[in-house]
């Protein structure tokens, strides 16, 4: 994945502080020990990004709000028009997956960028770098807080939809908080050597976002002709971890895809298993990170 | 290495490499363009086969012209850099006055900062709110202090960062040019401060271009150059080796530029700056 970046430093004699090539178990072992000792590191470095976002921007922290209500005026003015006749109360349908898409594609996004502008910092101070992705998506979970205010509204505004089955609604946004992490810690690093990847993010975001049942439902995916004559590519796309997560957001805001049941509990082995196949991405990313942060004060 | 030895310091033959291709802003385009075109891997040792041994109570100055690899070296024996060959080996707490005048946060204010510069060297959190009101008398800045930092003078940020980085009492002390930050009042003061943390300190390593200092204060000097050891030894001796090579080389260009019929008063004028 990182060609260059890794092999750089491979010929070394053994250090004391740091040996060449530690294994991956003990880049995990140190990786996991950075972020436990540094915690409060992490909240203070979450306090100031809230702090500059409230700052920079005239309604501050109301944009977290504010974003995800004007993109769903703009997808149900749009999919009234093209579409025939949206599921009932197309806004909630659309609206449970808008807010934790909002989640983490801004995480997604400030992670990138996490490591690169704290160069400074590292080449002058010895700390460890994973606390900066680990502080951007913290500083997510706040705006994602931020945003259930809008969803929260809107669920009132269908009284007939509200049920108890919303008691899972933080296990499902506990999956998607592993797997968002795991992003972060993974691009972060990466931006570090290919500049460009913020550049290519948001273009793989946006797609992503498209061909995630958000909009739609994973059902009304596999209605379709082009599903029914190919159904491998409904099998790949209720392999995206966005589909297993939009569509259990579904059921528990919401109810059936067709609109017309009442909310019942998500698939939950399909989250077991996204939780499973996170915590390996999360260990991996860890890892990852781990193996090429002795190159960042080199590279910045 | 024996743990008998009593030092506070050990570096034996380090190396950095640099790899050009990555330091300059890479993108996922060059590196396909390298890949596919097979272009070999640009390298540049910015510090090869240096080796020290700092003991307890010792203070090394190092010395040499800009470039010569003497901030690498203060970031690797920070742990900030990892060495591509040679081992290194700093036994107790590492403080560094690396490269001041950053700031932690230009959003943030005086007081915030130091809390997030105590978080981010690693302070425990009893211990920075003991160590705030002395980091802002210090500092000295007034009111300042709870403004955001971004409203700051680059001379009053780095007394912020000199008086946050010099609060702790580290038993090893890494100073990079820090001699040379805010006006000559907050001079005097962070000389004193500096002399008490070298008397304080088991171990300081100093780089700097006062030569005075080297004399006056190290026990030990170091001549870098182009990441070679030139000498290690005596600071008088260093220091009168340095100075004389570089009156030399000056002598040299000196020389060059009348031969090439150029006014080397404006050679002068126009040379001199770092790195970065």
């Amino acid at each position: 994945m990182l060609p260059c970046p890794l092999m750089s430093s491979g010929n070394a004699a053994a250090t004391v502080r740091q040996s060449p090539g530690p294994s991956s178990l003990t880049l995990l072992r140190q990786g996991i020990t950075d972020i436990l000792s540094r915690r409060r590191l992490i909240r203070y470095l979450t306090a100031a990004d809230m702090k500059k976002r409230g700052s920079d921007t005239i309604l501050g922290n109301l944009w977290w709000i504010l974003d995800p209500l004007l993109q769903l005026v703009v997808y149900v003015i749009f999919v009234s028009i093209i579409a025939a006749r949206p599921a009932p109360d197309y806004p909630l349908f659309i609206f449970a997956a808008i807010v934790p898409w909002k989640w983490f594609s801004a995480v997604i996004t400030d992670a990138s960028s996490s490591v690169l502008t704290a160069g400074l910092l590292i080449r002058q101070i010895a700390f460890p770098k994973i606390v900066l992705p680990l502080s951007t998506a913290s500083a997510g979970v706040v705006g994602f807080v931020w945003g259930l205010v809008p969803l929260g509204a809107l669920i009132l505004l269908h009284p007939h939809r509200l049920s108890l089955m919303l008691i899972w609604f933080p296990v499902i946004a506990a999956v998607q908080f592993v797997f968002t992490l795991a992003g972060a810690v993974l691009v972060s690093a990466a931006n570090v050597f290919f500049r460009d990847l913020g550049n290519a993010l948001g273009h793989v975001l946006r797609l992503w976002w498209f061909l995630s049942p958000g909009l739609f439902s994973l059902q009304n995916l596999e209605n379709t002709e082009f599903v029914k004559t190919h159904p491998i590519v409904g099998t790949l796309a209720g392999l995206n971890p966005f589909a297993v997560l939009f569509e259990a957001y579904r059921a528990v805001i919401y109810g059936t895809a067709d609109g017309k049941g009442l909310p019942h509990p998500p698939d939950v082995l399909a989250l077991f298993y996204l939780l499973v196949g996170s915590l390996v991405f999360l260990a991996l990313s860890i890892m990852l990170f781990k193996r090429v942060e002795p190159e960042f004060a080199k590279v910045l | 290495m024996s743990r008998s030895s009593g030092y506070a310091i050990k570096a034996v033959d380090l190396g950095v490499r640099y790899n050009l291709r990555l330091t300059r802003k890479t993108t996922v385009r060059t590196s396909v363009a390298n890949f596919v075109l097979r272009r070999p891997p640009q390298r540049f040792w910015a510090l090869r086969h240096v080796s020290i041994e700092l003991s307890h109570g010792e203070s090394l100055g190092v010395i040499g012209p800009n470039g010569a690899g003497k901030s690498t070296l203060l970031q690797v024996l920070a742990g900030i850099m990892r060495p591509s060959e040679g081992a290194v080996d700093v036994r107790g707490q590492v403080s560094g006055l690396l490269g001041l005048g950053a700031g932690f946060d230009p959003e943030l204010s005086g007081v915030e900062n130091i809390l997030l510069g105590g978080a981010f060297l690693g302070l425990d959190d009893v211990k920075v709110h003991e160590l705030l009101p002395s980091i802002i008398e210090f500092a000295g800045l007034g009111d300042f202090i709870d403004a955001p930092l971004k409203t700051y003078s680059a001379g009053m940020r780095a007394r912020l960062g000199f008086a946050i980085a010099t609060a702790v009492d580290p038993d090893i002390l890494l100073l990079d040019e820090v001699l040379a930050t805010g006006d000559a009042n907050f001079r005097a003061k962070s000389k004193e401060r500096v002399i008490e943390l070298v008397r304080a300190a088991k171990g300081v390593v100093l780089v700097t271009h006062d030569m005075e200092w080297v004399r006056e204060y190290c026990n030990r000097a170091l001549l870098l150059e182009k990441g070679r050891v030139v000498l290690e030894g005596a600071p008088d001796e260093v220091v009168k080796l340095h100075l004389d090579r570089t009156a030399e080389e000056a002598a040299a260009r000196h020389a060059a530029a009348l031969a090439a019929g150029i006014d080397p008063a404006a050679l002068a004028g126009a040379r001199g700056g770092g790195r970065r």
